[in-house]
């Protein structure tokens, strides 16, 4: 695969081996991601303590992107504070869309396989779609 | 002896006319063509010709110039309407196929259409020829009727109870689906329609300039297509209507050009084609529009379509040689034009797209505006190829190829 592949080892095994993917139900609150336009449809579960999410779990089908987003997610926030973790989505959506963004803007080091896929403007509402059901699950105005 | 190939065209003197194509060598696979088509020379020197030696406002100057460029805008008129079997009045320039529906939706049927009357569509139509006449019954209280689709793909015409009644105001059909590639038989639709007064609107799109199209044979009330879809021009479109709809369609656009007397309380329009050309017209991609026309017929149409017709049988032989694939519509390429879609069975068909795209090979995923379709099938998307006359079995070779890397990079 060449350079410039979005396919990444550290996204492919994020894809094939999803971290904290499963079930929901014991979940405090369930937020839904949905892409009718690609089929992408994603709910994210979080348990909080006090002002910590103590667990961040994900299920549902999407593409690999979107899964291994989903994936890396759950990793990069559990154990933050939910202010935090608000301002990670903050960062991840700046790193995404602001002009200029460079990988080293990353908001995370476990984040840096989504570099490559910064490029793809057709990709990046597959990698925000766990990131923004997070943000409103952390209900913060 | 030497067998001859069933195929005998030769796509390489139509890729060395294509500069973008010639550039980009096997480096690049275009299979995208159902979303637009690449450009020969004729038509990019047609539209740099314009601006370098013709430009000037049509239909307003008295100078040579200016009467120049108004030839120029009628002939390629007159070559855009012969190329179809219509009148040249018959054929007016818009922005898109997609504007073309939109003037008929509003301009032709939202006065005529009343509560409790019927429009009938199907269940392939692109979002274009949807949305326009779904928003147009919700706001006049007419029935939205879909004419649904057989196991492969063909519409299934035996059980649309209700569609030529005399409710029916108007039925809208491509001519060809964009997703599945399937050859409506519109003839025998219109004829049955115009036996009880109803009309057809014909989305054309994907069919005009790649195979046959003649709206006096198929006997149609309206008929659009875009430009950039048959080697022409962006931002360019054209809608034929037959003469009495046209006198009965309103204008939608009301500006300069289009009016004939302009009082202080009231204005008479021009007749048509001129009453739906309003503001400054278009001059460059009309001419790359009609050198398109050209272009088309001087590599002979016929002989493409039969190329892209075996490049088609090729794709779906070698799709259909995959585990686990799904190809969607019929499996006879006689049936179908250049259009093929299908699914890998645990692969996403963005991904397919863009391991694809990592390989040169230029294909869709998506939903392809045909969400009401990808409903029925029960999917989100599919990924689409689409072929050209520029096309050949090499480009067909290396989508099978980047299939099997998706499927060992997914699998
Ligand atoms: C069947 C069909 N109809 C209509 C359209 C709309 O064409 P345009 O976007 O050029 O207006 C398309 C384009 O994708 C199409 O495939």
């Amino acid at each position: 695969m060449s350079n410039s592949s979005i396919y990444k080892d550290v996204l492919m095994d994020h894809y094939r081996n999803p971290r904290n993917r499963g079930d929901l139900s014991e979940a405090d609150i369930v937020r839904r991601g949905s892409n009718p336009r690609c089929g992408d449809d994603i709910d994210v579960g979080v348990n909080f303590d006090a002002e910590t999410l103590a667990k961040v779990m994900f299920r549902g089908r999407g593409c690999s992107v979107c899964l291994a987003s989903a994936s890396m997610m759950t990793e990069t926030v559990s154990g933050k504070s939910k202010t935090d973790a608000h301002q990670l989505v903050a960062a991840m959506r700046n790193w995404f869309t602001a002009e200029g963004a460079t990988a080293d803007d990353r908001p995370a080091d476990n984040l840096a396989a989504l570099d490559a896929v910064r490029g793809h403007s057709a990709r990046k509402r597959c990698v925000m779609l766990a990131w923004e059901a997070l943000d409103e699950a952390l209900e913060i105005e | 002896m030497k067998i001859k190939p069933f195929d005998v065209f030769d796509s390489a003197p139509v890729l060395a006319d294509v500069p973008l194509l010639a550039a980009a060598g096997e480096s690049l696979h275009y299979l995208d063509n159902a979303a637009t088509t690449q450009k020969p020379n004729a038509v990019i020197d047609a539209i740099s010709d314009c601006y370098r030696q013709h430009n000037a406002p049509v239909h307003r100057g008295l100078y040579d110039l200016a009467e120049n460029a108004s030839q120029l805008y009628e002939t390629a008129r007159r070559t855009l309407a012969k190329f179809i079997g219509a009148a040249s009045d018959q054929l007016i320039f818009t922005r898109s196929a997609t504007e073309s529906i939109n003037m008929v939706a509003q301009g032709w049927l939202r006065p005529r259409l009343n509560k409790g009357d019927q429009i009938w569509l199907t269940r392939m139509e692109h979002h274009a020829n949807y949305l326009p006449w779904q928003a147009l019954c919700r706001d006049n209280g007419a029935r939205l009727r879909i004419i649904e689709l057989n196991q492969d793909g063909t519409l299934d015409l035996e059980n649309c109870t209700g569609l030529y009644d005399a409710s029916t105001k108007l039925i809208a059909l491509t001519q060809v689906s964009n997703v599945l590639g399937v050859i409506n038989p519109l003839k025998e639709i219109c004829a049955k329609a115009a036996g009880q007064g109803i009309a057809v609107m014909i989305d054309a799109a994907q069919s005009v300039g790649h195979m046959p199209v003649d709206v006096t044979e198929l006997d149609c009330d309206f008929l659009v297509f875009s430009a950039h879809k048959m080697f022409g021009p962006n931002g360019i479109g054209a809608l034929y209507g037959k003469a009495e709809r046209l006198n009965q369609m309103e204008p939608l656009l009301l500006g300069g050009g289009m009016v004939d007397h302009v009082s202080q309380c009231d204005s008479i329009w021009m007749p048509y084609p001129t009453k739906f050309e309003a503001g400054s017209q278009n001059l460059a991609d009309a001419l790359g529009f009609a050198a398109a026309v050209n272009w088309i017929r001087q590599h002979d149409m016929h002989a493409m379509h039969a190329h892209v017709t075996e490049l088609t049988q090729y794709a779906l032989d070698s799709l259909a040689k995959l585990n686990n694939v799904e190809i969607y519509g019929p499996r006879d390429a006689e049936q179908r034009a250049g259009i093929v879609s299908f699914n890998l069975t645990d692969v996403h068909p963005h991904d397919v797209g863009q391991i694809a795209g990592e390989r040169g090979v230029a294909i869709r995923a998506g939903h392809h505006c045909c969400q009401p379709l990808m409903q029925q099938l029960g999917i989100a998307a599919t990924a689409r190829a689409s072929f050209a006359p520029y096309n050949n079995r090499n480009d067909v070779d290396a989508l099978i190829e980047s299939l099997h890397a998706a499927q060992a990079l997914m699998g």
